[in-house]
């Protein structure tokens, strides 16, 4: 009761600073909820605070494919709900077929992700969602003829108005509506979630898998070692990192942002939340299943000058794991259990033509 | 012919090194871009750190602290009243970050020296872990020892 009140209280104030001089609309904020073990470190931004009208019209935009060229392609075709927001496809393909230059990413909590592509070159998802919008091979139509086309949609101005305060369609509000639709992305119901919280407890495989997981390399219990760039709760460091894919990288990776060599062949280290939904894997979309991610982390870790030095020993040798088929069964267990059905069926991402709710 | 090997090999590698620079920002009078060179003109301390295998090595590099006097941090006997609600954010190239308190890292408080290495047994830094490092001398866990340091922020605590 105590609790419902000081909400109450919260929810009345921001309201009120939502008040755009000038207008006489009322939004509600939105009160994103997560668990305590995720951390506060979210990425928000002030001048774009999350609506209940903001969070719903960004839904629809993002299911719209009006806001393509063609009116063929929207977000939702490569980042499909039932597969944790990625399409199965080793590249996707944009509104003219072209293939694109990576791997649809998950998009699973975002609201903690501070740098945007396998690269981590977008700062905010505001200045991400540009991207696919206007790039010529993926949706290819400029903001501004995105804003027209809503426009002449009786059903649109009435929702920007709800949202923004007044009805006016514009490139900057299309993009804010995403964003606050894709802060709401949160997945926080796994096996391993209900682990966290004392409510489940793991079969024998899959505390081996875990086990192995979070164990660092070289200390007496056997381990693997993932947990050092895929550690925490929400199984991710934002940190980048090459994997030793290749010797010689065919994509630069994060040295394209910042120019320096030793970024090279660097990625983002991605969470692997709801993973068992989002094949195949890595940047270029390599491996078909979980198995091959697994031979390689075990077997084929090649070296090049930027390896991670977390993956190398003190001679710069790649360390190879050379799990047994067992231990790489028991990590395949642990890592079914960060998959969340609630995620991938809540009713509140699914496209809103379909599912209205 | 000795001389011009080594003239040539000591260009290339100062070209290397100097392409990277640390950014000082944040809660600082003058706000810094160091280069290599730069770093090798300021005056220069030693700190001792164990590796993976616990082999101890001698790292060369410029104190923390050096780099705050030249920065305009407040050091010394202005790290006092709101001052000690400040801390030093460290980021590294793979985006790993780390933090100190000011406190921490000060000779009023502390005879530890925390250094910006760029030498490790009087040679450069290895690759992946070079140009630049941090080195807390005597540490438990080397976890701040961290690897291609690209910025140190001075920062206020603002709750
Ligand atoms: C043609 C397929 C395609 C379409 C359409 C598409 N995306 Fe993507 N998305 C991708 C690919 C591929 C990447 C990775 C690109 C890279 O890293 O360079 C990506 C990455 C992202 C990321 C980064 C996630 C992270 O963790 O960094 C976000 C967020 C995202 N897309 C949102 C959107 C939104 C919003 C839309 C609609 C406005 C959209 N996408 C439309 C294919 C697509
Ligand atoms: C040195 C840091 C590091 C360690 C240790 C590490 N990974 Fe990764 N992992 C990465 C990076 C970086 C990527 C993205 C690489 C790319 O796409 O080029 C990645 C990608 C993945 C992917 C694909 C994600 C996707 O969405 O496509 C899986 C699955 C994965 N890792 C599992 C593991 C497992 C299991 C372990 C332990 C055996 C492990 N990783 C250890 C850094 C690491």
């Amino acid at each position: 009761m105590g609790g419902m009140l000081v909400k109450y209280g919260v929810g009345l104030l921001a309201a009120m600073a939502l008040l755009v001089p000038g207008n006489y609309t009322l939004s509600h904020p939105y009160t994103l909820s997560y668990p305590a073990y995720y951390g506060n470190r979210i990425n928000t931004t002030d001048d774009n605070p999350l609506t209940v009208e903001g969070v719903a019209l960004g839904r629809r935009l993002f299911y719209e494919p009006r806001l393509s060229v063609s009116n063929t392609i929207s977000c939702g075709s490569c980042h499909q709900q039932s597969r944790a927001f990625t399409d199965s496809l080793r590249f996707s393909v944009g509104f003219d077929g072209t293939p694109t230059r990576r791997n649809a990413m998950t998009l699973t909590n975002l609201l903690w992700v501070r740098n945007f592509f396998w690269d981590g070159r977008a700062p905010s998802l505001e200045a991400q969602a540009s991207t696919p919008l206007t790039d010529p091979h993926e949706m290819g139509q400029p903001l501004e003829r995105s804003a027209v086309k809503l426009k002449a949609d009786g059903g649109y101005p009435g929702l920007f108005a709800a949202a923004f305060g007044s009805d006016a369609i514009t490139g900057e509000r299309i993009v804010k509506a995403i964003a606050q639709f894709e802060r709401t992305l949160i997945s926080a119901d796994a096996p391993y979630d209900r682990y966290l919280r004392m409510e489940y407890r793991f079969t024998a495989t899959e505390q081996r898998g875990y086990d192995l997981f979070f164990g660092a390399p070289g200390r007496q219990i056997r381990s693997a070692g993932c947990g050092n760039c895929h550690g925490g709760p929400r199984i991710v460091t934002e940190t980048y990192h090459n994997n030793g894919l290749d010797h010689v990288p065919a994509d630069s990776g994060r040295e394209s942002v910042t120019g320096m060599a030793y970024d090279r062949g660097r990625f983002r280290v991605v969470t692997l939340r709801n993973i068992a939904l989002t094949a195949p894997y890595m940047h270029d979309g390599r491996f078909a299943d979980l198995g091959q991610v697994l031979d390689h982390y075990s077997e084929h870790i090649l070296y090049s000058p930027t390896l991670s030095p977390t993956l190398r020993d003190t001679a710069s040798r790649p360390v190879l794991l050379h799990l047994t088929g067992e231990e790489k069964a028991d990590l395949i267990a642990f890592l079914n259990t960060l998959t969340d059905s609630s995620f991938i069926t809540d009713p509140h991402f699914a496209d809103p033509k379909i599912n209205v709710r | 012919m000795k001389l011009i090997v080594f003239v040539f090999s000591f260009c290339l590698l100062a070209q290397a090194a100097s392409s990277q620079q640390i950014k000082v920002t944040g809660e600082v009078t003058k706000p810094l871009t160091l280069s290599a060179a730069d770093l090798a003109a300021m005056p220069r301390s030693t700190a001792i750190a164990k590796d993976k295998q616990g082999v101890a090595h001698t790292f060369s590099g410029v104190a923390l602290a050096d780099i705050f006097a030249q920065a305009g941090v407040t050091t010394g006997r202005q790290l006092r009243g709101e001052n000690l609600a400040k801390y030093v954010l460290i980021t590294c190239a793979d985006n790993y970050q780390i933090v100190f308190s000011l406190a921490e890292l000060d000779s009023s408080f502390t005879d530890r020296v925390v250094i910006l290495a760029d030498q490790m047994e009087g040679k450069p830094l290895p690759q992946g872990v070079g140009p630049f490092r941090i080195v807390v001398p005597g540490e438990k866990k080397p976890a701040r020892n961290c690897f291609q340091v690209t910025s140190i922020a001075i920062k206020f605590a603002k709750e």
